[in-house]
């Protein structure tokens, strides 16, 4: 029995999982942290394929490249923080709107500068790679191990290190943080940074895989709030188990029937389980 | 004075704003051009359809994000009867066959979302998030399926019919007729949610909105009075949509997904949440600007609107009409 064809779709959706974690990582980080839903995210992802493609136009290595576009995102990140963000910490549903328009003006201003049609990066790893007893490209493998390398990062950075440690602190409890000398806003302001770089390394990571258009971001923003809902807003693993049944199931329906229908049925099954745990699969019931 | 004022539970301001803008709209057909009076007609649909979105989010707090849902529903419902697409139904056809539906089936889509999602306390960006999905996913489903016209949506829809069966059908088509027909039922639907707004209903509602906590200790079954005006809301929603098909005759999946639910959001930020008037206004303006706008400044001009909406959320709450018709 031949198992090439399963084995290369269960390797797609690991490549569309991680992504969607790597994704929805910034986003949960900002949203739990934060209590900030930023409908900016997908163009955040779409500003850090951009910056792939600008800086291939100045002769830069790819590999390099990617950390620019973390970088460039990260620094429009705070820019974003300090102009509007941070005048809305007290009315979070304003930041939907807020963030909502950021949005329309960052994809808008990429169809001014690069026009509305797709642009084209070439990939830096076009071979296949005998694996598992397939032939694979070389770019998708390295893509699942470096969003895996920047999801331990990740966790590396909550678990481990001082920033961490008030930054849980802010999700626990945020007056309690306050009181006992945290600086709040200044861990919001990382958060966003970081969250904001997060998303344009996914975005750097997959243009040469996608088309790089003004409407690439759109797709991943949806699929990547409802995971961290379904897993529980303000977990580290609930964004990993959230984003394996988001990812995992539209990756198997759009198999088995069509995308579309994939899609429908994806976020349906979403809303049910919200339905049933609103306080997320890995939440503490409240 | 005192009993219009009692009638509609005005201050002057508010009085006077609304006169001096409805006087404006009646006597604008014998001014205005032609297409002037068409693209008004059209305006005001979008001004009810935002009149839907402000009696919910403005007075009750619910951020209903896929408020499109609705529109776009009451919209193919309208086509569907008119058209006489629908299986056993085909004998069904006039208008106001299409209205009942167009009104009824979003209302009753909304009771059910109401009460699956309303007594589990979904609430704030978790119902706004829900909502967006469920947007996405009438939009899939419309662009999926080829009877209701696919990706293309469906053309050549009846438009509004005065008829008695069998004996007297009249379709509305003169432009100045149809526009002050359109006129009327924006009007109607105001003066309908300002007197739900300002019933001992409309208090329990802003109750909800103040404190939701409070009011349940006080004995009130909180989600079933949301998803009353959730019902209400849709119905209006649908009205929209449906008038909507008729007028523009054509309906298709952008009227129901996201687009639509967010450009609604533009109007109601931009003319001002809260104020009813204030929402429909900034449907109408907004609408009127991109008319105007987008031929001269191309691409520029959606970037200057994000700009707008932006300033708006960020610093002024009650937007650019919300002076004029705010009761403090």
């Amino acid at each position: 029995m031949d198992l090439a064809p399963f084995i290369i779709q269960v390797l797609n959706s690991l490549n569309f999982i991680l992504i969607l974690i790597l994704v929805a990582l910034g986003l949960g980080i900002i949203f739990g942290l934060m209590g900030v839903i930023n409908m900016a995210h997908g163009e955040f992802f779409l500003l850090g394929a951009y910056t792939v493609v600008m800086v291939a136009r100045v002769g830069i290595s790819f590999w390099m490249s990617l950390m620019v576009s973390a970088i460039a995102v990260g620094l429009i990140g705070l820019i974003i923080e300090f102009l509007c963000i941070r005048y809305l910490y007290e009315r979070p549903m304003d930041t939907i709107l807020a963030t909502w328009g950021i949005s329309i003006g960052i994809k808008q201003a990429i169809i001014l500068v690069f026009g509305p049609g797709g642009q084209l990066v070439t990939s830096p790893l076009p071979n296949m790679i005998r694996f598992l007893g397939t032939e694979y490209p070389a770019y998708r493998l390295f893509t699942m191990g470096s969003s895996i390398v920047v999801i331990l990062f990740t966790f590396y950075v909550f678990l481990r290190t001082d920033y961490g440690l008030k930054a849980r602190a802010v999700i626990a409890n945020r007056n309690m943080a306050s009181v006992l000398g945290i600086n709040t806003r200044k861990i919001y302001q990382i958060t966003f940074v970081f969250g904001s770089a997060l998303a344009g390394l996914a975005g750097g990571i997959m243009s040469p895989l996608m088309s790089v258009d003004p409407q690439m971001g759109m797709g991943y923003l949806l699929p990547a709030f409802l995971a961290i809902i379904i897993g529980g807003v303000g977990t580290l693993y609930g964004v990993l188990g959230g984003g394996a049944i988001i990812g995992g199931a539209d990756s198997i329906f759009s198999y088995l029937i069509s995308p579309v229908g994939a899609q429908i049925i994806t976020f349906s099954i979403a809303i049910i389980l919200i339905r049933l745990r609103p306080w997320g699969i890995f939440g503490r019931q409240p | 004075m005192s009993k219009i004022q009692g009638f509609f539970q005005l201050s002057n301001r508010r009085l006077i704003s609304q006169i001096i803008f409805l006087l404006g709209f009646l006597i604008y057909p014998i001014f205005g051009d032609e297409y002037g009076t068409e693209q008004l007609t059209q305006y005001f649909i979008y001004g009810i359809f935002a009149l839907s979105l402000d009696i919910i989010w403005g007075y009750v707090g619910i951020f209903s994000f896929g408020h499109a849902v609705f529109f776009g529903l009451g919209g193919y419902c309208m086509t569907l009867v008119t058209k006489q697409m629908i299986p056993y139904l085909t004998f069904f056809h006039s208008t106001y066959a299409g209205l009942i539906f167009g009104i009824g089936i979003p209302a009753l889509f909304a009771v059910l979302l109401g009460y699956f999602l309303f007594y589990s306390r979904i609430a704030g960006p978790y119902f706004a998030i829900l909502m967006c999905a469920i947007s996405v996913i009438f939009e899939r489903v419309a662009v999926d399926w080829y009877y209701v016209g696919g990706f293309n949506g469906i053309f050549d829809i009846p438009p509004l019919t005065l008829s008695i069966p069998k004996l007297y059908a009249y379709e509305i088509t003169q432009p100045t007729l149809l526009y002050y027909v359109i006129l009327g039922i924006t009007i109607g639907s105001y003066i309908f949610c300002s007197r739900i707004v300002h019933s001992p209903f409309g208090s329990i509602l802003s109750a909800v909105k103040d404190n939701e906590e409070r009011l349940e200790f006080f004995g009130y079954d909180v989600p079933l009075y949301k998803i009353k005006i959730y019902a209400i809301s849709a119905g209006i929603a649908g009205l929209a949509g449906a008038l909507f098909a008729a007028v523009f005759s054509y309906i298709g999946p952008t009227t129901i997904g996201f687009v639509m639910s967010t450009e609604i959001l533009i109007w109601v930020i931009v003319g001002g949440k809260g104020t009813l008037a204030g929402a429909m206004l900034g449907a109408i303006l907004v609408r009127f600007l991109e008319a105007f706008l987008s031929g001269i400044m191309a691409y520029y001009w959606i970037l200057l609107l994000a700009f707008i909406f932006i300033i708006s959320v960020m610093f002024f709450p009650k937007g650019i009409f919300g002076y004029l018709f705010s009761e403090d």
